[in-house]
């Protein structure tokens, strides 16, 4: 076996410059430096955007589930992610009009501005930066979206559900402008205002009279189509005692506005003194 | 070597006067076929046709439907008719061919304003036809927001009926839609692309004038179903809610198979154009970037709006044929309706924003005086979007429960599509980069179209996700989102192409001063108004709804208070736009300085647009001057030689 030796040789001369360098000659320029700091100072005033979001989702008790908390995080980190971007767009217009020249009258500017075709440096940047930020957004909606459906029990049918003492089934029908909420676990009891124990699996079988309305637990996350013909299912852990909101978050007509109902998150004790008083057998 | 021979060519006689009947007929004759045929099919309708609980046979079982749509298909064909649509086929039927002098009168050669109320095939009086219009529908359907917005801001009572509260939204949302997708493609597609391109017209004269016409038929019908109970269910009009709608819905399955037809003769015309008229000279790659634009949307309408009609036929089809395709309980899909409509759905909210986005890109480097940046890259951009705006419909039914499996790969192709619209952002802003800035107005526009598009763009991130979607959809969030979207980057867009445009469309300058008042106004009042819908939106406030928790009450007053200030901000804009049009600054036939090819004919343009057609050198764009500061970082061009050499 042979080695072959290479030569020591010089280097041949590139006259480009190491491309630090050249980043170095580019942030000496002074509009490079006020833009990346007008980046940042634009991104810290639109970051309490992310806290605010939360506060105004949380002001009727949101959080009251997992799958509540996991939207929250998310509106969250894509509110901090989307910030970098959005302030460098900013800071770019805002220098465009404050920072670099400026001419107004009614005739076409004599001076013409560097004709800069494209940068090749510039675009792969941008491209690259940016299928990342989108990259990261769709495995991060993949994962929360596999983690909400785990926990509204979305990949159990209907006839898996176990219908134990474990769980709660309430069948949930919309008609306009009321709904209707059946356990059939306890005599098939019926209520117009939706009673769930806490820390409980609840399944949702979803479905409507007439026409297409939504059925949506504001402070719970979950939201689902109530069809006609169809039955959907979807299900939620409720972890927080309280009195929340569910409306129709479809036009279902004349009194859509009106359609909604409340929701009561209660003590497994309460809930069982519930059903008996509506005339269900005991559970637990 | 070749001889030429002088051959006569035969030409046609003339019979009569050039244009022949179509001397007599214009919008008036139009008014009264339309009206007259719409009476006729009406009696005979309501005479000799058993309809309503009466009948023997289920026909048309709600009572009146059926004259309704007697009324409303007579008065489209009867308008067409005494519009002249039909005078060019009758006339190649009987065999009797088009002189000169007859395309010459049809496209409105030497008869002064009255060409505006004919038939007239010059793209440039379609253009300004197409305009006149926008600006109806677009007054009719802000008048509506007016009404919602007062609606939502009265908390302490209920100002309208829940009904015509609901009639009103879905109004305002199909006109402003109407109105979005026609303000760029119509009026500036057809009076400046033709000559953009370097053309004498479009390759169809008499389908441009067919499709305006057609939107001139459809809005009628829009506006009578107001007055018949109208369409409530939202411009979505989703079975089987609308079964339970008055006959007022009628009117909005008409207008939407009409428009759609007038939307496909107008892309398939546009497109033909933009294919085969391009000057000598104007490759690919240097044709200009708003033509790329109106080329993109109006592929996007052309498969996007079939699907829309459909299911609208087969809608009404339900309706008064007891047909079942929606019916859930006769075999039919709900789920069927909403892919149908939003296959439709989406790619048309890009038929609106490419336009504005192009009209941007356009805009800057004449106000920068630079060349666009990354050409390429734009172009790169708009073939991304188009190419995904087909394959993201189901985003908008993640919340029905009809395939939740499907809402994996559709938050996917969702999201990447941010990819290629980053692509233009970055062209914009690569644009304004070290520009100086010719503060006008139309820049000024741009600017806001921009901020506008990056809060639109974020927040439809959210909306991309399913999770997140899960607490947005169907409340004030998504409301508050498109409108930024379709509103703030698609109205801007064009209040700033029409004020780049103004000068050589009506051959004076856009007031500058009312002008940027009105823009300004209307940005701030559109801040306010949709940055607190999102609030409301967060909070969970539901769409659609006119009554709703005191928790809502705060952000809505914002709300209205905002869309005042549009509404105040919008009519100074249009006076402007009428004070200009009047009496307005007379401009020169190139104000802007711009290079691109419209700005070199003279204002008025000329019937046939150029004298001598021109022959394109050099690509778009071509402004500014080297960049001195290139000197820092790239060697000179000789070391660069010598490097090359020694490798």
């Amino acid at each position: 076996m042979t080695i072959t030796l290479i030569p020591d040789q010089p280097e041949s001369p590139t006259n480009r410059p190491p491309s630090m360098h050249r980043l170095r000659t580019w942030l000496r320029r002074p509009y490079a430096r006020h833009i990346l700091i007008w980046t940042v100072v634009i991104g810290f005033l639109l970051l309490p955007l992310a806290w605010l979001m939360l506060a105004a989702m949380n002001q009727t008790g949101a959080p009251a589930s997992e799958i509540m908390k996991d939207i929250e995080q998310t509106v969250f980190v894509f509110t901090i992610v989307s910030i970098p971007i959005t302030a460098f767009v900013f800071a770019v217009l805002l220098y465009s009009l404050v920072g670099w020249k400026q001419v107004s009258g009614d005739e076409p500017p004599m001076q013409d501005s560097p004709a800069i075709r494209t940068n090749r440096i510039g675009v792969i940047l941008w491209t690259f930066v940016s299928s990342a930020l989108a990259f990261f957004l769709v495995v991060w909606g993949l994962i929360e979206l596999a983690q909400i459906t785990a926990n509204s029990y979305g990949t159990i049918s209907a006839d898996q559900q176990p219908g134990d003492n474990n769980s709660v089934i309430v069948n949930v029908t919309g008609q306009q402008w009321v709904w209707t909420f059946a356990y059939p676990q306890h005599d098939g009891i019926v209520s117009n205002v939706l009673y769930l124990p806490i820390d409980k699996p609840v399944y949702f079988n979803v479905t409507s009279k007439d026409v297409i309305h939504s059925f949506w637990l504001v402070e719970l996350g979950v939201k689902i189509d109530a069809n006609p013909g169809a039955i959907t299912q979807t299900g939620v852990t409720p972890n927080k005692e309280g009195v929340f909101n569910l409306r129709c978050a479809e036009l279902c007509g004349m009194h859509h506005a009106y359609m909604e109902t409340e929701i009561r998150v209660v003590s497994q004790e309460v809930f069982d003194a519930w059903t008996r008083e509506m005339g269900g057998m005991r559970t637990s | 070597m070749s001889v030429i021979h002088n051959v006569e060519v035969p030409q046609p006689t003339q019979h009569g006067a050039a244009g022949g009947i179509m001397r007599r007929l214009n919008f008036g004759t139009g008014l009264a076929g339309g009206i007259g045929l719409a009476a006729i099919f009406g009696i005979i309708t309501s005479q000799f046709v058993p309809t309503g609980a009466s009948s023997a046979v289920t026909f048309a079982p709600i009572e009146g439907d059926l004259v309704y749509l007697a009324v409303l298909l007579g008065w489209v064909i009867g308008f067409m008719a005494g519009m002249g649509a039909f005078i060019g086929p009758i006339r190649w039927v009987l065999g009797r061919e088009e002189t000169h002098e007859d395309a010459e009168y049809m496209a409105g050669k030497d008869m002064g304003k009255s060409r505006y109320w004919k038939y007239t095939t010059d793209h440039k009086v379609v253009g300004i036809q197409y305009f006149i219009v926008t600006l109806i529908v677009f007054g009719f359907g802000g008048t509506l927001a007016m009404l919602i917005r007062t609606e939502l801001g009265v908390t302490w009572s209920e100002v309208f009926s829940p009904s015509f509260y609901n009639a009103i939204i879905g109004t305002h949302g199909i006109a402003m839609i109407i109105a979005m997708i026609i303000v760029i493609s119509g009026p500036i597609g057809n009076f400046i692309v033709p000559i953009m391109i370097g053309a004498r017209d479009m390759a169809f004269p008499r389908l441009n004038a067919l499709s305006l016409w057609l939107l001139v038929a459809a809005v009628p019908c829009l506006i009578s179903s107001l007055f018949l109970g109208g369409m409530r269910d939202g411009w979505s009009a989703y079975q089987p809610l609308i079964a339970q709608a008055p006959s007022g819905v009628l009117g909005y399955q008409i207008t939407i198979i009409v428009f759609a037809i007038s939307t496909g003769v107008a892309s398939v015309n546009l497109m033909t154009t933009i294919l085969t008229m391009r000057c000598k000279g104007m490759t690919w790659s240097r044709t200009p970037i708003l033509v790329y634009g109106i080329f993109a949307a109006s592929l996007m309408g052309l498969y996007a709006f079939p699907f829309y009609q459909y299911s609208q036929i087969l809608s009404l089809s339900d309706r008064i044929f007891n047909t079942s395709f929606f019916n859930p309980l006769e075999g039919g899909s709900v789920w069927l309706y909403e892919n149908l409509f939003w296959l439709l759905g989406h790619p048309e909210v890009y038929v609106i924003l490419i336009p504005s986005m192009a009209i941007m890109m356009e805009l800057i480097p004449v106000f920068m005086r630079k060349p666009l940046f990354s050409y390429n890259f734009a172009i790169a951009g708009i073939v991304g979007v188009v190419a995904l705006s087909g394959l993201v419909w189901a985003h908008h039914m993640y919340m029905t429960g009809w395939a939740p499996a499907a809402n994996y790969p559709f938050m996917l192709s969702t999201e990447m599509i941010s990819i290629p619209v980053g692509f233009l952002v970055l062209v914009v802003i690569g644009t304004l980069w070290r520009g100086t800035a010719w503060t006008r107005l139309p820049l000024m526009a741009v600017y806001a179209v921009i901020f506008n598009k990056m809060i639109g763009g974020v927040t439809g991130v959210y909306l991309s996700d399913v999770p997140a979607d899960q607490y947005f959809h169907g409340g004030m969030f998504v409301v508050a989102h498109f409108h930024y979207m379709l509103m703030g980057a698609g109205f801007f867009g064009a209040m700033g192409g029409i004020a780049f445009y103004f000068p050589k469309m009506t051959g004076r300058i856009l007031d500058e001063r009312l002008g940027s008042i009105g823009l300004w106004t209307t940005f701030i009042g559109f801040q306010i108004t949709f940055g607190s819908m999102f609030v409301a939106g967060l909070q969970g406030q539901p769409r659609r709804v006119l009554q709703f928790d005191e928790q809502f009450n705060i952000s809505n007053w914002i709300s209205t208070i905002g869309a005042y200030i549009i509404g105040i901000g919008v009519l100074i804009f249009l006076a402007a736009i009428i004070f200009s049009w009047k009496s307005g600054v007379v401009a020169s036939g190139n104000p802007w300085g711009s290079k691109s090819l419209e700005w070199q004919t003279p204002t008025p343009v000329p019937l046939d647009n150029f004298a001598v057609l021109p022959v394109v050198t050099e690509r778009p764009y071509e402004y500014g001057v080297p960049d001195p500061l290139d000197a820092e970082l790239e060697p000179a061009p000789e070391e660069q030689l010598e490097s090359a050499g020694t490798r």
